[in-house]
């Protein structure tokens, strides 16, 4: 029964097709995204923080009418935590018929995504995919890499450290003497270079350097050590995970008086997880609930009804991005009933949105998105919680995307199509 | 002077924490020779036992609560698991034990989530034991240390001063003549294996407080801990002590040697040369640090494959 259903249904559908192509009345394959995260392995949790902001972002669009008259699809694919899992899924995501393809968690994972889009769009001309790119900062990915297909949707060390410095800064909490302790891989060179980069800004000496394995350290007593014997007032860190934590445990048992300058401390658990230990140190980060009065209300209030918490570490800046694209989806009128991607692309590059933290854009030149950044503080007075304790995130200053943005990397040649 | 004190001191600690959660996986492979893959997952049951306790009978108690309850869930994978397979040999229990640890990782999350949970030191242990310059050292870090020279000897003590060691000991050697003799070789391989379990759920219990408690915590520690049996010698207790030690002090003086091997052919004038080509020559030996346990292993395995106290094959 079923067989002879499906063979009708297979022999019916040329004629449908050229029927309904001749009508021109469009009933053609929704738009499918495909999320390639990690939702499995030690950084889920990471993974599924994109994933719930992605999903928040494509639900809404979907409610307001989809894309041509369907809603779009967003289909689900485990990278299980490496480049070659993210590369095999890409694969299948292809053969499903995936178009926009979205990753955040793992900037060596992005890495790998953006290589094998390029080599799939040069090979398969008019099937083209582009790459949503919503947390991964290596700088190569807009730099030495950067690629037509690829459209970065967060910030990179450079627009990060420059906010952290700057905020920091007019709090006057930076200090003269600056330690910079990185997780080594691109993330943590990068970052590394960049509060080298920002110390004339800042009026800071980087007193000393530190690369450390990733993930990979239980004992921080040790660099501790280092950071309480250079004198340092203040560290930056890109660390994010439990070697930020550990980290700030380890400053903590030893005493340290000096400051955090982080990225990451937003995710969920850390605050909790170090208790009195994080008062005061601070972060740059996409979003904070406080600090864009109404509107930031609204999406707060909005996005928990919808999942149940109020948006946190990447899930603001994932849904930003998707929103993004959702309004430059909106923008692109379909090509024989399908979505042409490079149509979709240079829509893309001129896309400009309001977010609750400010107009957000795309810079055409490298596809580096061009972002409001948050600086804020840790402290008992600020109005969200984080992790139901009674410290959260208190706004310091709110940089606009003009503000915030770095220049675009020399080395950035992109191929466009014509 | 203060920071090579200080380095000393956390290598010691943090190897007296690392011989608290391999000595139970030790013990367990020496007297039962079952390898078990598990073993850094009840090192993580014994700090989320002590968490979700602490709230409330306090934390000393919920500390000892939780290394028994690792404990008898180790005694229930021996009874109705690994005795199961025993017969078929290492490779059963092995893959056993393996998937035993996916299991217990995935049921953690989904009982508490993704995040690391809000477990800590309590107040009344969290301050400054003495400072040296500018620098503290944390009571609870002596407090770790002291409870693992505590269980070291405890064992030591059990198996080669008691009753209760003999039989242990002739129920691994001669089983059979151990059970013609009136014991219960069956319990006695229970009791060593929750044993083994409650030592790293104690171990759990006392670090997870320190360190962090998340759903991880069983991988970060997991290779390490075989790292140390191996180059400590399969089932040797003083062998996996030394190891630690051992493990613990070099990864703590590595980190503060800022030096590369561009350094060292400096003293041949080749310097500029070694940082032209740049890589490996350039590579400073702090960011190694984590690395070099494993260097240690592979160095120990060609060397001397046994270990440092293991016993001839």
């Amino acid at each position: 029964m079923r067989d002879s259903l499906c063979t009708t249904a297979r022999r019916a559908l040329p004629v449908l097709a050229t029927l309904t192509t001749l009508s021109g009345l469009a009933q053609a394959a929704p738009v499918k995204i495909g999320l390639l995260e990690t939702l499995s392995g030690p950084q889920a949790s990471t993974g599924q923080s994109f994933r719930s902001g992605v999903k928040y972002a494509i639900d809404k669009m979907n409610a307001a009418g989809g894309w041509n008259g369907q809603p779009v699809q967003l289909i689900e694919y485990d990278n299980q935590g490496g480049p070659a899992g993210a590369s095999d899924k890409l694969k299948a995501a292809i053969a499903d018929g995936v178009q926009i393809v979205v990753q955040g968690a793992s900037s060596a994972i992005g890495g790998q995504i953006t290589e094998d889009v390029r080599k799939h769009n040069l090979r398969n001309p008019g099937k083209e995919i582009v790459y949503v790119n919503v947390g991964a900062e290596a700088m190569e990915l807009t730099g030495e890499k950067c690629n037509f297909h690829h459209f970065r949707f967060t910030g990179n060390a450079q627009v990060r450290t420059k906010a952290l410095v700057a905020g920091m800064k007019q709090a006057g909490t930076l200090g003269s003497k600056v330690y910079a302790i990185n997780q080594n891989y691109s993330w943590g060179q990068d970052m590394e270079r960049a509060i080298g980069d920002n110390a004339a800004a800042g009026g800071y000496q980087v007193v000393e350097k530190t690369l450390h394995d990733t993930n990979k350290i239980q004992d921080f007593s040790p660099y501790v050590s280092k950071i309480v014997a250079s004198g340092a007032e203040t560290v930056i860190t890109g660390n994010w995970s439990n070697d930020l934590l550990l980290l700030m445990k380890a400053s903590k048992a030893a005493g340290l008086k000096a400051r955090f300058g982080t990225v990451f401390l937003d995710q969920p658990g850390n605050v909790a997880n170090a208790g009195d230990t994080a008062l005061g140190h601070f972060i740059a980060h996409a979003f904070n609930p406080e600090a864009g009065g109404a509107e930031s209300t609204r999406f707060v209030d909005d996005f928990k009804a919808k999942t149940g918490h109020v948006p946190t570490f990447v899930e603001p800046q994932a849904a930003f991005g998707l929103e993004m694209v959702a309004a430059a989806l909106k923008a692109t009128k379909p090509q024989g009933d399908a979505l042409n991607v490079n149509a979709f692309a240079k829509t893309l590059e001129a896309t400009r949105i309001r977010t609750p933290m400010g107009e957000v854009s795309m810079r055409a030149a490298d596809h580096q998105v061009l972002m409001p950044f948050v600086v804020s503080m840790v402290s008992k007075d600020a109005k969200y919680k984080a992790d139901g304790t009674d410290m959260g995130f208190k706004p310091v200053k709110v940089f606009t995307a003009e503000e915030a943005a770095g220049p675009v990397q020399a080395n950035c040649k992109m191929q466009r199509p014509d | 002077m203060d920071t090579i004190v200080f380095a000393l001191l956390n290598g010691v600690i943090h190897g007296l924490l690392l011989f608290m959660v391999s000595a139970g996986l030790t013990l367990v492979f020496g007297m039962m020779g079952v390898l078990n893959f598990a073993h850094a997952s009840f090192y993580m049951l014994g700090a989320y036992f002590a968490y979700t306790l602490q709230g409330i009978v306090g934390f000393g108690p919920a500390v000892v609560l939780a290394a028994l309850l690792a404990g008898a869930v180790g005694v229930g994978v021996e009874r109705w698991f690994l005795r199961r397979v025993h017969h078929h040999g290492h490779a059963h229990e092995l893959l056993l034990t393996f998937g035993l640890s996916f299991i217990i990782a995935e049921t953690i999350k989904l009982l508490f989530g993704n995040h690391p949970v809000d477990y800590r030191v309590p107040a009344s242990l969290d301050f400054a034991a003495f400072s040296l310059g500018s620098q503290q050292y944390p009571m609870y870090r002596l407090l770790m240390g002291g409870v693992a020279i505590a269980m070291f000897a405890a064992l030591w003590a059990l198996l080669t001063r008691t009753r209760v060691g003999i039989v242990v000991r002739a129920a691994i050697y001669r089983p059979r003549m151990a059970e013609a003799l009136g014991h219960n070789v069956q319990l006695v391989f229970m009791g060593v294996f929750g044993v083994g379990a409650a030592l790293a759920g104690l171990a759990g219990a006392v670090a997870g407080a320190f360190y962090t408690t998340n759903p991880n915590m069983a991988l970060e520690v997991g290779v390490m801990v075989f790292v140390i049996v191996v180059v400590g010698g399969l089932g040797s207790l003083g062998g996996a002590m030394l190891a630690s030690l051992l493990i613990g002090v070099i990864t703590s003086l590595a980190v503060g040697v800022d030096r590369s091997i561009a350094d060292l052919l400096a003293f041949l004038g080749a310097r500029s040369w070694a940082e032209g080509i740049g890589g490996l020559l350039t590579l400073k030996v702090s960011s190694l640090a984590a690395t070099i346990p494993f260097a240690l292993m592979l160095f120990v395995l060609l060397v001397r494959p046994r270990g440092l106290m293991g016993e001839e094959a």
